[in-house]
């Protein structure tokens, strides 16, 4: 990092990159569109400044207490999660992103400390950096109020462990970025991630279920792994503040020492990683792929689905190549069986088994059916957003589109078909098998909801599509409409199925609720075809909105 | 600009093809014949309109005002009728990213009515002859854009159309993919097929079309043969001559003496010349 001078040249190229990050931002706000963004974006920050703030305070009053009652040694509990939360979410959340290629930056003429120093300020202002900020601020003031002597020992070693979490993040996201730039890696980041959301559901059942049990192999375990653990950054960290308030500075500076050491390590490596990249080695995504073997192909037949014409067979075998290829959705999909299973291990009014339902077994299974109809949501009301540039295709293909409206539909009919049997399965082995009238109650409100939804989702699909990614994570939101109104259908539809099963079970005569159902099922499969048959002119006349939405860089 | 002789029923023909978006006309009365079999070239500088009428020709646009044929069908009467005759390679290739080669190949031939069998071996024989094959399981978004463009033609052409719309059909291929597009397409014509396709080289237009229409700031400005907009060029230059009696300044590069008039200088000549260097950017190494 020598000759880390800033002539004006490199003072030039600071403000040029700032100000083109700023015009980037101004020229996002042009569109109605950029704007909802940014003001999702404020809510964002203000969520996770939120979060800052509060968990600042509370790091800091629980810091306050350990140092007050003398026990120092303790803080590594406090400091491990937001080092995990510093290393990990940042990583994670660019699995949801596609990530800067730093060879852009390479064109110009950037110093090395310049290029350093662009790519450390480029990920050290996310969110992330600036809740750990926070907390480790608060911790500062709650040191500070217990011992006020042990301030300035405390800041520095904040300080330092702030350093070190910043060019350590840096340094695992430049390791990592090669790796990222594939496709297929994000998206394996992305569903480890997911899962590690999921995972999280189940601490809370899974403490309550263990909790109670004495462990002494695992506490036997965590005996063995303190002397480690008291040379990792977080127990180092802790390990000084200890030292300091028992006035063992000789000890505590040895420590500070190595943990100066640890820092400059990852400097080196940073150091290693940006500098082969400033020699030109580029990670873009279209240099990480490598030539495959030649391999002679074997082209099958398309489907043949029965009843339905070869081109809607196409567009359902089209559509299952989609969804089997996505990651989040193939997640979203495994969801419902998921929340039985969450509702399940929860706590109930008693302490009885059954978690949330323990005084309604049979409605697991309307209620599994419920949350399936909300997660087909975004697919079903934004058909065309997966397709992207592939919506001119339909438009120069010599169909209507009410076939290709069919073979979506039909697509999401099925999935809703093997959702319901992965329902009933959860709900017989988690709880019991539902009863017969429950179940016939459940279908054919099921099969009411679907025809609702697909006809108000056709719909809303050609009028306010909008381009998603099956691929990565969060971006298979619908439009900020399409939410807003699919909201509205879903719960004034499943509102009237709840209150017909709900009426129905309190006469104890559910199978009148399912020939209420059948009843509204069959009006609303013919007002579905009326609008199917609609659906080409709309679509014609929508056909530049459409096409302009879906093909956007 | 002369035009070509009256052609009976032409592939494509257009009347007072017109498109607005909001104040700006991009098309203006643009009136396009076709004939069939004709390797046509769609010229015009960028902003021009040119993908602007490619797209309302292929059903990707409707048009503000204006009537336009295929092969003797209104395309705004009967637009099915009109997708199953012709192919199109649009502006932005209509992939679908997360299928593979092979199965967006099956997909379009089953799209377009192909049976089950012969879609699967039209997408062998589509993929065997765009070098396509040793990449089976690679997502079309992992392509490279030469590999999508390939793609993209194959795409278009697997049902046998008897017209083929291109847009920028060679941008981004590489020298081999080039050739072997250029040789596919003039097979094309030698069976009969009309292919209308807009390009910003104008050596390989030059070098493949046989007619060309070149549209500038929405209005088509010329429409022929090679051979008739070279005359008309020629004769435009000789009359400018006679009429100021001394040779005229024209901001465009001429041809060696006793050499034809290339392309470009046509298209230079006809849409307005070029800027001259000298005058401007002198801190220019």
């Amino acid at each position: 990092m020598a000759g880390l001078t800033f002539s004006s040249e490199t003072r030039g190229q600071f403000s040029a990159v700032a100000r083109v990050r700023w015009q980037l931002f101004l020229n996002s706000m042009r569109t109605i569109r950029g704007r909802m963004e940014i003001v999702a974006r404020v809510f964002t920050f203000l969520a996770f400044g939120m979060g800052g703030i509060v968990g600042s305070i509370a790091i800091g009053f629980t810091a306050w207490y350990f140092v007050y009652s003398g026990r120092a040694d303790w803080l590594p509990v406090l400091l491990w999660p937001v080092f995990l939360f510093w290393q990990f979410v940042p990583v994670m959340a660019s699995a949801f992103t596609e990530n800067v290629d730093s060879s852009n930056l390479l064109r110009f003429p950037l110093t090395f400390p310049c290029y350093f120093l662009i790519r450390i300020a480029y990920g050290s202002l996310d969110p992330p950096t600036l809740m750990s900020s926070l907390w480790l601020l608060g911790m500062s003031i709650g040191i500070a109020c217990a011992s006020p002597l042990l301030f300035v020992p405390a800041a520095a070693v904040l300080l330092l462990f702030a350093i070190f979490n910043i060019l350590l993040a840096r340094m695992l996201f430049t390791w990592m970025e090669r790796w990222l730039a594939q496709r297929r890696a994000r998206e394996i980041l992305g569903m480890l991630f997911l899962f590690m959301v999921i995972g999280f559901q189940f601490i809370a059942p899974l403490l309550r279920h263990f909790g109670n049990r004495s462990q002494p192999a695992v506490s036997r375990v965590a005996l063995q792994a303190l002397p480690i653990e008291r040379l990792t950054p977080p127990g180092l960290a802790g390990e000084i503040i200890a030292h300091s308030l028992r006035g063992e500075y000789p000890l505590a500076l040895g420590w500070f020492a190595l943990f100066g050491a640890y820092t400059l390590a990852v400097l080196w490596l940073l150091n290693l990683r940006l500098r082969a990249q400033y020699r030109g080695e580029n990670l873009s995504e279209a240099l990480a792929r490598t030539a495959a073997p030649m391999a002679k192909q074997q082209i099958r037949p398309g489907w043949n689905i029965p009843g339905v014409s070869g081109a809607v067979s196409a567009v359902l075998e089209k559509e299952i190549h989609y969804l089997s290829r996505s990651g989040p959705t193939l997640f979203t999909l495994v969801m419902p069986v998921v929340v039985l299973l969450i509702f399940r291990f929860s706590p109930g009014k008693t302490d009885g088994a059954g978690g949330l339902l323990s005084h309604a077994f049979d409605l697991a299974f309307p209620v599994g059916a419920a949350y399936t109809l909300l997660i087909l949501t975004n697919l079903v009301y934004n058909s065309f957003g997966a397709d992207a540039a592939g919506i001119q295709f339909y438009f120069v293909s010599p169909l209507r589109f009410r076939e290709i409206l069919l073979g979506k539909n039909l697509t999401h009919s099925l999935l809703l078909v093997i959702e319901m049997v992965l329902v009933w399965a959860g709900a017989s082995l988690l709880y019991r098998p539902p009863p017969w009238d429950i179940v016939l109650a459940t279908l054919t409100g099921v099969f009411f909801a679907l025809v609702v939804n697909l006809t108000a989702g056709n719909v809303l699909s050609v009028y306010t599509p909008k381009k998603v990614d099956l691929a990565a994570l969060g971006r298979q939101r619908a439009s900020q409409v399409t939410a807003l109104v699919s909201l509205g259908i879903q719960a004034a539809v499943l509102g009237l199925c709840a209150l017909a099963i709900l009426l129905a079970r309190a006469y104890h005569h559910l199978w009148l609720a399912a020939i209420i159902f059948a009843a509204l099922a069959a009006i609303a499969i013919v007002i579905y075809f009326l609008v199917l048959k609609r659906l080409d002119s709309i679509v014609l006349q929508r056909r530049e909105a459409m096409i302009t939405e879906l093909c956007r860089a | 600009m002369s035009t070509s002789a009256t052609i009976a029923a032409p592939a494509i023909s257009t009347e007072h093809l017109t498109r607005r978006f909001g104040d700006l006309v991009a098309v203006q009365d643009v009136n396009l014949r076709v004939a069939p079999g004709q390797f046509f070239g769609f010229l015009g500088p960028n902003g021009a309109g040119k993908s602007t009428t490619i797209k309302m020709l292929t059903g990707l646009l409707a048009p503000s005002s204006g009537r336009m044929q295929i092969l003797g069908i209104e395309l705004t009467q009967d637009s099915v009728a009109v997708k199953r005759q012709i192919g199109v390679v649009p502006e932005g290739m209509a992939l679908f990213g997360r299928l593979t080669g092979s199965e967006y190949l099956n997909f379009v031939g089953r799209m377009y009515g192909l049976d089950r069998v012969t879609a699967a071996k039209r997408t062998a024989e589509l993929l065997d002859f765009m070098q396509l094959v040793d990449q089976p399981k690679a997502l079309v978004t992992d392509y490279s854009h030469g590999m999508q463009k390939k793609l993209a033609l194959a795409a278009a052409v697997i049902h046998g159309p008897k017209i083929l719309f291109l847009d920028e059909p060679f941008e981004g291929v590489d020298a081999i993919a080039s050739n072997t597009l250029k040789s596919m397409l003039q097979n094309m014509i030698s069976r009969g097929a009309t292919i209308f396709l807009t390009s910003h080289v104008l050596e390989i237009v030059e070098r493949l079309c046989s007619h060309v229409a070149i549209i500038h700031c929405g209005q088509l400005v010329a429409q022929g043969s090679l051979e008739e907009l070279r005359a008309g060029v020629e004769a435009q230059a000789a009359a400018a001559l006679t009429a100021a009696g001394a040779p005229h300044e024209i901001d465009a590069p001429a041809p060696a003496p006793g050499a034809k008039l290339t392309l470009e200088q046509i298209f230079l000549r006809i849409v307005g010349g070029t800027r001259r260097a000298d005058q401007e950017l002198s801190w220019l190494g």
